[in-house]
């Protein structure tokens, strides 16, 4: 189908709107949906799209918009305005929040290539328990990886210390 | 080793070049979009002192660049050449660079995340861009501590990189499907997998002269290696396509189309960039199809260099209607034994 204003380019978007109860239906190019001011909600560019989502989950929930990421001082609605994260942190902070996006972006939350190694964050995964952690501590003990085991004890430490 | 444009690999074939960027980011700093002034200076001595500590394998040598002390026509036609990205160009108010002299290896910091490591080869080479970016990226991670995630691998600003931080693209030249209107079934069965077709320039850029960047989008659960097989296996595709389709064309037709592209070419006295790509563009198809025999002609090398700020830049020009005319007697002259 082609574009119902200009009649050259392929509709990409349909706009649906409904005044009075008077509902009309229009088909657009991309160029004419742009000009016509309807790039903003599906957004032109994929950060675009993801401000737009993360947008909505701050609507649907409420508990996030005290929350600051206490690295750099982002709240989720700034990230969620911009689709961008502040800092490294923010995936830790608002993790929660993060995780589905991610998910519906890539269709995966495990990162499956390459690994240095080293300089590890530990996003706090909702299974990790005190001792699924200090598993994961004598294992990485056993390897030698003592960088990494120095990251698992902290958090044992501080999760031992809310209990 | 020359600028990828000007070599050999990029002249003919539907696979122009081959690009790889690796997104990464301190893991202590604050990310581009909120840094201060002072944050941003602290970036560019540890990056700075990383890539000056570092030693490259074969002949690579990288040379840092503040962008600030680089000409407004130069960062222009750095965008045309591919050597910085659109965004960067825009803002790069006291951002840097690190840049070989073949400009092949290019290390944007401050771009959208705090390094952006860039290796853009000619030809079909994305295994080699791979390999000399990787190495990069191990040899500054032993020097600077990137924001890694057991999970989420490398993090970025934006989510969508999240992950291998892995942008692996080619740059294909297709006349044919385009004329049969087939880069929209080739752009939704990219997709399908993860891929994604855009105009030469990136995100919202035209496709003038037929150039087309097929690249992949997914980069969290999915590994390098798989994500670059998958580029590699659309490619090939598309190239068989766009080989297909040369085939049935009428001789007749494609060899009218090029020469009449010549034709202009050889007698135009103004000529826009848009018009120079389109006819070059048919230059290049007269090129590998063997209509016209001139091998030492090299549509890629005249395509970049006809880009607007590099042609200003060559030549000290000002106006737009300058660049045309210049443009117009510089190809005349290039093609004035062609026959």
């Amino acid at each position: 189908m082609l574009c119902e204003k200009c009649g050259k380019n392929p509709a990409t978007t349909h706009i649906k709107t409904a005044i009075n109860g008077k509902i009309t239906e229009l088909s657009l190019c991309g160029y004419c949906a742009a000009e016509a001011g309807y790039n903003g909600f599906a957004g032109s560019t994929f950060s675009g799209i993801l401000a737009s989502m993360l947008g909505q989950s701050l609507k649907a929930g409420s508990s996030v918009t005290a929350r600051r990421c206490k690295c750099c001082g982002s709240a989720f609605a700034d990230i969620a305005e911009a689709g961008k994260v502040g800092c490294a942190s923010c995936y830790n902070e608002f993790g929660e929040e993060l995780l589905p996006y991610l998910k519906r972006i890539h269709g995966s939350v495990h990162h499956t290539g390459k690994n240095p190694g080293k300089n590890q964050l530990i996003i706090k995964e909702e299974t990790n328990t005190v001792s699924e952690l200090k598993a994961k501590l004598a294992a990485l003990v056993a390897a030698e990886k003592y960088e990494e085991a120095a990251l698992v004890r902290d958090e044992i430490k501080k999760l031992e210390g809310k209990e | 080793m020359s600028y990828w444009y000007k070599d050999d690999k990029a002249q003919s074939g539907v696979i122009i070049s081959s690009r790889i960027r690796l997104a990464r980011n301190l893991k202590d700093l604050p990310f581009p979009r909120i840094m201060s002034a002072e944050v941003l200076s602290e970036l560019k001595t540890r990056v700075k002192n990383a890539v000056e500590d570092i030693t490259l394998n074969g002949d690579y040598r990288l040379k840092y660049i503040e962008m600030d002390s680089v000409p407004e026509a130069e960062i222009a036609s750095m965008v045309e050449r591919h050597i910085i990205s659109p965004d960067f160009a825009k803002n790069c108010n006291g951002r840097a660079i690190a840049i070989s002299d073949d400009e092949r290896i290019c290390i944007m910091i401050g771009e959208e995340d705090h390094i952006r490591i860039q290796v853009l080869l000619p030809g079909a080479s994305v295994d080699e861009a791979y390999s000399i970016a990787d190495d990069i990226d191990t040899l500054l991670n032993e020097k600077l501590d990137f924001a890694f995630d057991n999970r989420l691998g490398y993090l970025t600003e934006c989510p969508t990189n999240i992950g291998t931080g892995l942008r692996a693209s080619m740059m294909l030249h297709l006349p044919v499907c385009e004329s049969k209107g087939d880069i929209n079934t080739i752009s939704d069965a990219a997709g399908k997998i993860g891929l994604t077709v855009r105009g030469m320039y990136g995100e919202g850029s035209k496709a003038s002269a037929s150039l087309y960047q097929l690249s992949n989008q997914i980069t969290l659960g999915i590994s390098e290696k798989n994500a670059i097989e998958n580029l590699k296996a659309i490619a090939e595709q598309i190239v068989d396509r766009e080989k297909q389709n040369r085939m049935q064309i009428g001789s007749v037709e494609l060899e009218d189309a090029v020469f009449r592209a010549l034709g202009t070419l050889k007698y135009a006295r103004l000529l826009s960039c848009d018009e120079l790509m389109k006819l070059i563009s048919m230059i290049k198809l007269g090129i590998d199809e063997g209509i016209m025999d001139e091998s030492d002609l090299r549509p890629i090398e005249i395509l970049i260099e006809a880009q607007p700020a590099t042609v200003s830049k060559k030549f000290s020009l000002s106006g737009p209607s300058e660049r045309d005319e210049k443009r117009a007697r510089v190809i005349r002259e290039i093609l004035k034994n062609c026959n």
